[in-house]
């Protein structure tokens, strides 16, 4: 294993034990927080593996992460948040926090073990397991809460977890990957829209939907 | 001469361009002549050869696709300058509508012209983005509810088939369409990553399990952009899925495919049956055309060309649907079955119509439909025998009794309203109705584009 994989280790775990965190932190603002200091790691390894590789591409892809994840999209999250400071704590988390940091405890082993039992034959790393269970825990991040913002800062943990992929897998062409930049730039922007919107129609996050059932 | 295959994507560029400037007050007008200017030109286009760039890939399909979208595209536009003005509580102007529509439908064009998987899958993220407001136009507190399930959920699933992008791509090296048409040999990767495209994309496209976006944002959408939904967006996501098995065409990939549109037509035809409103019902027939196209897809050979049949006829039968629901809806003043009662005899025309447009969505001859599911059930007896086909029959059967039977009741009953004058705009769906019966009588002709790529 050389020193990039051993990095990528690294930053993997603490990506992990960041969205561990975000499972039992109940202020929004502080998921917000941690979700961008994940962001800049992300950036930050991109930017070793640009370096040590000499390859410009990666590290204009460093420069992209950590400009929109690290740094509009949680400044634009949090001003929307400032506008209504009630939100800022999320009241009624569908899982309870006991047993979300229990679930996502064991979605890291079961991460591990869905990689090595099917995955592992055919992907050849042993790096694999990181991006997989990342990608878990933000789906269960989505799942488990019921703040608009949490689920995007779900959304935006497996868009993470896609990106160290891309460290697995050959990065993919150029025009593709600023395509995809500029299409996550465009969701956060309408969820944020949507976010607003919401929050001023709905008082209380958690309402039965008649017209929305069936 | 070959900017003139982008013409209608650059109809509907400069359309969206035009409307987001507030102080031109044309943004009607504006629109109405991009879209027929995109459908006059993917018309011309069909008589053109196929054309293949670094970039572009326009073959039979993607033709076939183009005037879809463009047909579809100009029906809408004219429908919403009817229905707009009845929309209450509006969440912006009329120009930002117009300029969402015209968006809207260029990243739907743009898609089906692409020749990189890559790229095909920005298109498609760049729908939701497009589209996600545009469900929220009428801006209550359900409606914004649907439109965030329709952001968080397409945007997951779509997660899933950038996985499958990143796959393909490691195993073929190449993201081009065309490229990948000619490599023969696939790495145990492949597949996989086939099997998650056909996921991802098929969250966009409704189909089970990642379907559960769709009745919400179709129920909720204005009238006109329910029919688009419906009408072109679920295509253009199958586009993509047919995009990858074409790419990896593999026994194994195929039955997955077949299953999941076989789970899709199953849920359709139980949840049918006990509907409450109607806009939601119809959205569950979407889904089971595009379960039974899916499957028409895994097939190839003559249940593909079912397949195109059915997306076109649905296509244009589903708008009409829709659109006439709009009608109901501002006569109504109710999204309930229960609430609507005798059409026929208050707005006789909307009711008719009505009543053929179910009729052509479930499969009823002599409509397109018809054709398409008869193609796809002799494929799927030379395929999987007699016990499945039996089981797809029985649930298209069933659909088509759950939707058609609430139909008739709103259709054909004791009126609880007065009499209504129609209004003019109710041809639009009755050109649109004719176009899925012509879609029977164009078959051969269809054929002859998806083979041999041109008119002739």
């Amino acid at each position: 294993m050389n020193h990039l994989d051993n990095a990528f280790l690294l930053v993997g775990f603490l990506e992990i034990a960041m969205v561990i965190f975000m499972q039992w932190e109940v202020y929004i603002t502080n998921i917000i927080k941690t979700f961008s200091i994940s962001s800049y790691l992300i950036a930050l390894l991109f930017l070793i593996v640009g370096f040590i590789n000499k390859e410009n591409y990666i590290l204009i892809l460093a420069a992209l992460t950590a400009l929109t994840r690290g740094l509009i999209i949680p400044f634009y999250l949090r001003r929307i948040l400032r506008k209504d400071k009630w939100r800022a704590r999320e009241t009624s988390p569908l899982v309870g926090i006991s047993s979300s940091i229990l679930i996502s405890l064991l979605i890291t082993v079961m991460g591990y073990l869905l990689y090595s039992l099917t995955l592992s034959n055919y992907i050849n790393s042993n790096l694999g397991p990181i991006p997989i269970t990342l990608m878990m825990q933000g789906m269960f991040l989505i799942i488990s809460r019921s703040s608009t913002f949490t689920q995007l800062i779900g959304y935006l943990v497996m868009e993470n977890a896609m990106y160290m992929f891309g460290y697995i897998f050959p990065e993919l062409p150029f025009i593709v990957e600023a395509g995809i930049v500029l299409d996550l730039l465009g969701v956060v922007m309408i969820s944020g829209a949507i976010i607003r919107l919401r929050e001023d129609v709905i008082k209380n996050g958690s309402e039965e939907y008649t017209e929305l059932k069936g | 001469m070959e900017y003139i295959y982008l013409l209608p994507v650059l109809f509907s560029a400069i359309g969206s361009l035009l409307c987001i400037l507030p102080f031109l007050k044309f943004e009607e007008d504006i629109s109405v002549i991009v879209a027929i200017g995109a459908l006059a030109t993917s018309i011309y286009i069909l008589f053109l050869p196929n054309y293949t760039t670094d970039f572009f890939y326009i073959d039979g399909l993607s033709k076939i696709f183009l005037v879809m979208t463009s047909a579809i595209y100009l029906a809408a536009v004219i429908f919403s300058i009817y229905y707009i003005d009845h929309i209450q509580n509006k969440l912006f102007q009329s120009h930002f509508y117009f300029f969402l529509l015209n968006t809207f439908v260029l990243t739907m064009l743009f898609t089906v012209i692409l020749n990189n998987l890559g790229l095909i899958w920005v298109a498609v993220e760049a729908t939701t983005v497009t589209s996600a407001l545009l469900i929220s136009t009428e801006n209550d507190e359900s409606t914004i509810e649907a439109t965030w399930r329709y952001v968080i959920i397409v945007s997951v699933g779509l997660i899933i088939s950038l996985i499958a992008v990143i796959f393909i791509y490691s195993s073929f090296k190449t993201l081009s369409f065309a490229d990948i048409l000619k490599q023969h040999s696939y790495e145990r990767i492949t597949y996989f990553g086939a099997v998650l495209g056909i996921i991802g994309f098929g969250t966009k496209a409704g189909i089970f399990p990642m379907h559960t976006w769709l009745p919400d944002a179709h129920g909720k959408a204005p009238s006109p952009i329910s029919a688009v939904f419906s009408a072109v967006l679920l295509p253009v996501a199958l586009f993509a899925i047919e995009r990858i098995l074409q790419a990896v065409p593999d026994n194994g990939v195929k039955v997955f495919a077949f299953t999941l549109g076989l789970l899709s037509i199953a849920l359709a035809a139980f949840m049918s049956f006990n509907q409450v409103y109607y806009k939601r019902m119809f959205a569950y027939s979407s889904i089971d055309n595009m379960g039974i196209a899916l499957i028409g897809l895994s097939l190839g050979g003559y249940a593909f060309v079912g397949s195109i049949l059915i997306i076109l006829a649905h296509a244009f039968a589903k708008s009409a649907t829709f659109f006439l629901t709009g009608n109901v809806l501002i006569n109504y003043e109710s999204w309930k079955i229960d609430d609507v009662k005798g059409i026929s005899k208050t707005l006789p025309a909307t009711g008719y119509s009505l009543f053929f447009g179910s009729l052509a969505v479930t499969g009823t001859p002599p409509f397109g439909t018809f054709l398409g599911e008869l193609l796809i059930l002799i494929s799927i007896f030379n395929t999987y025998g007699v016990m499945i086909t039996l089981l797809t029959g029985l649930f298209l059967a069933m659909a088509f009794i759950g939707i058609n039977y609430q139909t008739l009741r709103m259709v054909f009953s004791e009126p609880n309203i007065e009499k209504r004058k129609e209004n003019y705009i109710v041809i639009i769906p009755i050109i649109n109705l004719l176009l899925a019966l012509a879609v029977t009588f164009a078959s051969p002709l269809i054929y002859n584009i998806l083979f041999n790529g041109v008119w002739k």
